[in-house]
Order: structure tokens, then sequence, then C-alpha cells
């Protein structure tokens, strides 16, 4: 735009149409950067996101056992969307532990992590010390956090021989019962998610004019204080990307409770009902991609909300 | 079943399982890296390809030893091994796109699912060669609901009760004496008393108390009953559904309570341990025990009688084997050659030099000099029905998905059986038509 601008105070009438002519006579090597940095990946998102997703979309649709082409493929209107409400006793327990594991994200890891990230951006003694250690979860694969944690937490643990009672019958069972297991894996999950937070948000309070620190103290605001009032506000793209990882990483969870007991018992989520009706002998296509599209519009919907709010403001 | 072996090796139920693939998209299709078939044919050997899911250590070598058989009796086989989990995940593409000659499988409806679907080759010539070496139920077991036969029955292993015989001398009980159900809860109440869990159930996978469950139902309403519920001409919420569920209810005061918290094998180790008296499970079992001497102590004895009429009659004793895909018909000699070669002694024999506690399906392989190992084959033996398992005998889309977590609340909550029964009635007829 502002070379736009520039040209029409600064040019004469008579050169108005070579600037027209401007516009439209990229090189060769335009054309081919062009291509490459902008063409290229968008017909490989198309092509590998896109139309997966819409034919996911389509595929709720309808009844497919994954044998056979498109003649086995049989329409099912919105049966699998009703069954799933009516029928699938593991649907909204599924529906209740992932509620419950972004509202648990939403309210303890997270304001945990800028927490942390608050005092270590203090510069205190051995902070870059605590930043490695909080951080270091996050460089662990959820895969193989969840077998870590199991030996803590198993009947014959860590957890339990500290207790004192390790005998598999009397021992606490923390991934057996249906009323503990979501809450030991939510901490498990937010063990990892705090240093995440914390990270990101350290970057960002990095970042932050120096100088907005001083006049805030100039003007007599405490240290905490001047974060919610003056860092905090400042800090808004980093607020943004946080509250989506958070509600991606709260509707993906997957891995952990996996690892854990497939998903079983109190564990439930959506993502392994996904994975267990789509996968193995067992496929029940339909009914899988109409849980994958629930999904997808859940993990979508909150988010272009938020996104088109924020953006919006900011013009 | 899906998730052990026959040889019993534990750690093919990796944990990993899928631990990759996330929630989400799911039109894009999976590629199973196997090679295609039996291409470029060398100018001496019978060349076929053959897929194997064997890909632990233990199983790897009885391919090996096989295959190395086979080359000798003029075959150039093409072994594609594929990780365990990947080729159950994958078989459907597996089987869609460019499969191998010969792969393997297990009996039951798993087979007869891939056989109505057109995915296997029939190869009833080749059972009109073998039958002979087989027992009429081998034959029973390898035929499509078609009548033809799809599938070269290999090895196997029966499900019983499994225990120690220090640990039943110990509390003075002769497991000779338990032969019906009041005799084996009487049993259960000397354990009990002597500080022992008396009967160990692990079902943290959902699919291990499958094995419990097929066992009481065949006691309590036979063995058509388990075959016709199973292929859903029986219904869920028939009552004899309720008799099953309320016979092992009777036993819940004698297992342990924590079932859901352990895998079959931490139940397993209860035994070994000679914390619990028994397991019912299914002959795996001992691939937990690595002391020579603790697997001599090892014994088991079928499950109890409850109800008269069935006797003991039934065992579930799945089978594995190897099917012919679709695309063998194209190098149908070959195919069906190493099909009669895998039905062999020839193969048996090379797969018991490696593999020495293997029960193999041909009847003239000579008994073996294994205690524990003989007890299995006395059992199926005198055993008229054999079942294969809830989960090959029912269609997998309801089976690990519907029938598992529906077992597990049974044993949180028993006093739903009802309930649970009602809707599995509602689940089953919710399935897409198959």
């Amino acid at each position: 735009m502002s070379t736009t601008r520039t040209d029409l105070t600064t040019a004469t009438g008579a050169k108005a149409p070579r600037r027209r002519r401007r516009r439209s006579n990229f090189t060769k090597k335009d054309r081919a950067v062009l291509f490459g940095l902008v063409g290229l990946p968008t017909v490989l998102h198309v092509l590998f996101v896109w139309i997966p997703a819409i034919l996911t979309v389509l595929l709720s649709f309808t009844f497919w056992d994954g044998i056979g082409g498109v003649k086995n493929i049989h329409w099912a209107g919105f049966q699998n969307y009703s069954q799933i409400f009516s029928l699938y006793e593991a649907f909204p327990k599924a529906l209740r532990n992932n509620a419950l594991w972004l509202g648990f994200f939403a309210f303890v890891p997270t304001p945990l992590g800028i927490l942390l990230a608050y005092f270590i951006d203090k510069n205190l003694k051995g902070s870059k010390f605590y930043q490695t250690a909080f951080y270091l979860p996050m460089v662990l694969s959820l895969a193989v956090t969840g077998i870590v944690w199991d030996y803590v937490f198993r009947t014959n643990g860590l957890v339990n021989s500290i207790l004192g009672d390790t005998n598999s019958e009397s021992a606490i069972s923390w991934f057996g019962d249906p009323h503990k297991n979501i809450w030991v894996v939510l901490g498990i999950a937010s063990w990892r998610h705090i240093g995440y937070v914390m990270l990101l948000y350290l970057a960002g309070m990095k970042a932050v004019d120096p100088s907005l620190h001083e006049a805030a103290g100039i003007d007599g605001a405490s240290d905490w204080y001047t974060f919610r009032k003056v860092v905090f506000p400042s800090l808004r793209p980093v607020n943004v990307i946080i509250i989506v990882v958070t509600v991606i990483d709260s509707l993906r969870a997957f891995d952990l409770v996996f690892i854990i007991n497939r998903g079983r018992n109190g564990l439930e989520l959506l993502g392994v009902l996904v994975y267990e009706n789509i996968f193995g002998e067992s496929s029940r296509i339909g009914w899988g991609a109409a849980l994958a599209t629930m999904l997808f519009l859940m993990s979508i919907i909150p988010i272009m909300v938020y996104l088109y709010q924020t953006f919006k403001a900011d013009e | 079943m899906s998730e052990q072996n026959l040889n019993g090796d534990v750690s093919r139920r990796s944990v990993l399982k899928g631990a990759a693939a996330g929630a989400g998209v799911v039109a894009a299709g999976g590629f199973l890296s196997a090679g295609a078939g039996a291409g470029a044919a060398s100018a001496a050997g019978k060349s076929v390809s053959v897929g194997s899911n064997q890909s632990d250590p233990a199983a790897r070598k009885s391919d090996t030893a096989w295959v190395a058989a086979a080359t000798k009796a003029g075959f150039d086989v093409k072994l594609n091994t594929v990780d365990h989990n990947t080729f159950q995940n994958q078989i459907n593409s597996y089987l869609q796109g460019t499969p191998d000659d010969v792969f393997t499988w297990f009996a039951g409806y798993r087979m007869q699912f891939f056989a109505s679907k057109g995915l296997a080759t029939d190869i009833s010539d080749v059972w009109s060669k073998i039958g002979k070496d087989f027992t009429k139920g081998y034959k029973t077991a390898s035929t499509g609901l078609d009548g033809k036969q799809y599938f070269v029955p290999t090895t196997w292993y029966p499900w019983a009760v499994m225990y120690r015989k220090s640990v039943f001398k110990a509390a003075g009980v002769d497991p000779a004496s338990i032969i019906t159900w009041a005799d084996f809860i009487a049993a259960c109440k000397v354990f009990k008393s002597k500080g022992l869990t008396p009967v160990a159930l692990g079902d943290k996978g959902g699919w291990e108390a499958m094995g419990t469950f097929d066992l009481i139902n065949m006691r309590t309403n036979g063995y058509k009953f388990h075959v016709d519920l199973m292929g859903g001409r029986a219904s869920w919420g028939d009552a004899r559904v309720q008799k099953t569920f309320k016979n092992w209810e009777s036993m819940f005061p004698y297992q342990n309570s924590n079932t859901l918290d352990l895998e079959w094998s931490d139940a397993a180790q209860l035994v070994l341990q000679k914390k619990a008296a028994m397991q019912v499970m299914g002959a795996f079992h001992a691939s937990i025990y690595t002391d020579a001497a603790d697997l001599a102590d090892l014994a088991l004895f079928p499950f109890p009688e409850i109800n008269k009429a069935n006797r003991r009659d039934s065992v579930d004793a799945p089978i594995d084997g190897y099917m012919l895909s679709k695309g063998a018909s194209k190098n149908a000699a070959n195919a069906k050659a190493l099909a009669t070669f895998i039905a062999s002694t020839d193969y048996a024999n090379a797969v018991l030099s490696v593999a020495p506690t293997a029960l193999f399906a041909n009847s003239n392989m000579p008994a073996s000099d294994n205690a524990f190992v003989r007890q299995q084959v006395d059992l199926v033996k005198s055993s008229k029905y054999i079942a294969q398992f809830l989960d090959r005998d029912t269609r997998p889309d309801f089976a690990g998905p519907i029938v598992g977590p529906a077992i597990q609340s049974f044993l949180k909550t028993p006093g739903d059986k009802a309930k649970i029964a009602a809707n599995l009635t509602k689940q089953w007829a919710a399935l897409p038509p198959a």
C-alpha cells in the first residue's frame, strides 16, 4: 500500500499505466519463487489436509467397513451421529473427560506456567536451572511420559511404595479407579504443559520493552501490579498462542491415556474413540469419522471465534 | 486375543501400539511396507511371498526355521515380516492392496470375515489332500461361511485354570477333585481362608476377561449358545447371558478386587509369586515363568462344570495359521503348494526345533514329553467343542470396542448386568450391516 500511495502523490498521470503494467510483470524467477513458496505449500496443504478432512466429514454420513471401494460405502444419513449420542456409552464419558481436560488445563497448568514465568523472569538465583527443569518434561514425547509415570503410579510403583502399601489388593489403585485415574492423568499432563506455557511466556516477556517496566516502577507500581497491568496486556500475541495451544492440546489428548489403559475405565477421550473405531480390524469408518468430525468442530469453533475477536479488536 | 501370539510372547502386546496415531484425519489410507507378491520367480524354486506378523525375536526364529525347511523342499519363500500390531491394524488395507500370497492369520470369525469379503483364496482342494492330517475340529475352524476352506491351521493353545502344584499341595487341595462349580468354590474358600487370592484376574486391556466369560458361558449355556451369541443369532439381552453373568458374580468374592488395574501378566505374576492360587488364562500364562523349577511346578485343569448338560465339553483354544490372499490366485499353484507344506509335519518339526513348547494342529506330530504341554493336548482331546475366543468368534467391530468395555463395566459394577446386556443388544442392532 505504501508504494502505491507514494506513486499517487509523486507520479504524474502519465505514469499510471506503467504502474499497472509493473504489477503483473513478474519475472520468471519471481514466479518460480512465488510458486515455490506459496503455490507448493498450498497445493500440499489442500491435498493432504483439506481434501482428507472434507472426505472424513463425508464419510461420517456413511457406513463403511474400510473394505472395498466406493460401491461398498452406504449412505447412513445422520444415523452415525444419532447413534453416537443415543447408544455409545463411551461417548458422553469421553466428552466429559475432554471438557474436564480443557477446563483443568485452562485453570491450573496454564496460570501456573505464567506464574513460573513471572518468577523466573525476575532473574532469581538459579533461574536458568529452574527454567531447564520445568521445561524438561516437554522434551519427552507423551508416549514416553506415559510409560515413566506408569512406573510411578502403578499399584506396585513408586508412590505406593512411599505410602507403604504395594499389596495389589489393598493398595491405592491410581490408574484402575475410574474416580481417581483421570485426575492422576491430568496431573501428569499438567506436569508437561506447565513447562510449555512457561517457556512461551518467558520468551514473550523477554521481548517486552524494559522501559515499560521502568515507567511503571517510577510511577510506584509494585512488581505484581506491573505484571498484571502492563506486561500481561502487552503480551497479547503470546496469550493467543497459549489459548490456542491449550485448547488443541486438551482436545487432541490421546497418547497418555492410550499408554495407561487404552483409554478405558474412566479415561475415555474422543481421540481414543476415533482411533478405536477407525483402525484395526474393527473398522467402523463412518462411526469413527463422525467422532472425528465432532472433535474437529469442537477444536476449530472456539479457536476461530477467539482469533476473530482478537484480530478484530486489533484493527 | 489380537494381542498375543501363540508362544505367549508378551512383548508383542507393545504398549506403544498406536501411540503415534492421534486423533485426526481419517481418510488418508495406511500403507503396509510389505513387498508385493511373487514377481521375479527364481528359476529353480517355487516362488511364494509370505506376509508374517511374527515380529518378536522368538517368533521370528520360528519363521526362519520353517522358511529354511521350505527352501529345502524346493520353495523360494519371500518372507515379509511386519511389526505385529502394525500388521493387525493395517490388515484391511493390506489385503486390499498388493498383499503377499500367503499371510499369517487366525481361525474362526476373523478368518470368515475376510473370506466372505472376497479377500481370501479358496483352498478346499488343498484340504482334500491335507484333511487326513487334521481332526474334524480343525477343518471346521478353517471353513468359511460358504462351506469352503480358507485357512491352514498350524499352532494353538487352550484356555484353562492355571495353577502351581506346590500351592495346591500346601493348601491340601487336590486339583483332580475339582470337577463341578461347587468343588471349585469350595477350593476357592480354602485358599481364601489361607490368605491367598483364590482366582487372579486382570482385565486392564479389556480382552483378558473375555476368556473367563467364554468359559462360564459355555459351561452354563453350552457351546451352541456361545456360537449363536457370537454370530448374532442369539441376543445379548437373552436371559441366558444374565445366567452367565450371575454365575460369574458368584465367583467375585474369590477374585481380586482390582481387576481393571492389572494386565493379564500382572495377574499371572500373582500366581507365580504364590499370592494367588489360580488364573483362568491361555496357556501362554507359562511365558512369564522364567525359572525352570517354577515352570515344572505349573499345571492346569479344565474349567469346572456348571451345568450338568454341558459337562466340561467345550474349551477356548484359539488356532493360528495361514490364509491365501485373493492375489494368490495369480500364483495359485505355488501358493497352494506352500499351504500344503505349511500343513505338513515338515513345517511343524522345523518350528518345534526352535519353539519346544509349541502345540501343533497336525495330528501326526508326536506327543511332547513336556508335562504341561501334554496337559494341554489332553484337555483339548477330551473336549467335544473347540471355540476360538470371544474376539475371534464375533464381529471385530463389536468385540474390541463394545464387548471389552462392557465386561469391564460388569467387573466394576456387577449389579448393572441387566443394563449392560441391554446396551449390548442395542449396540449390536446398531452395527452397520456386515
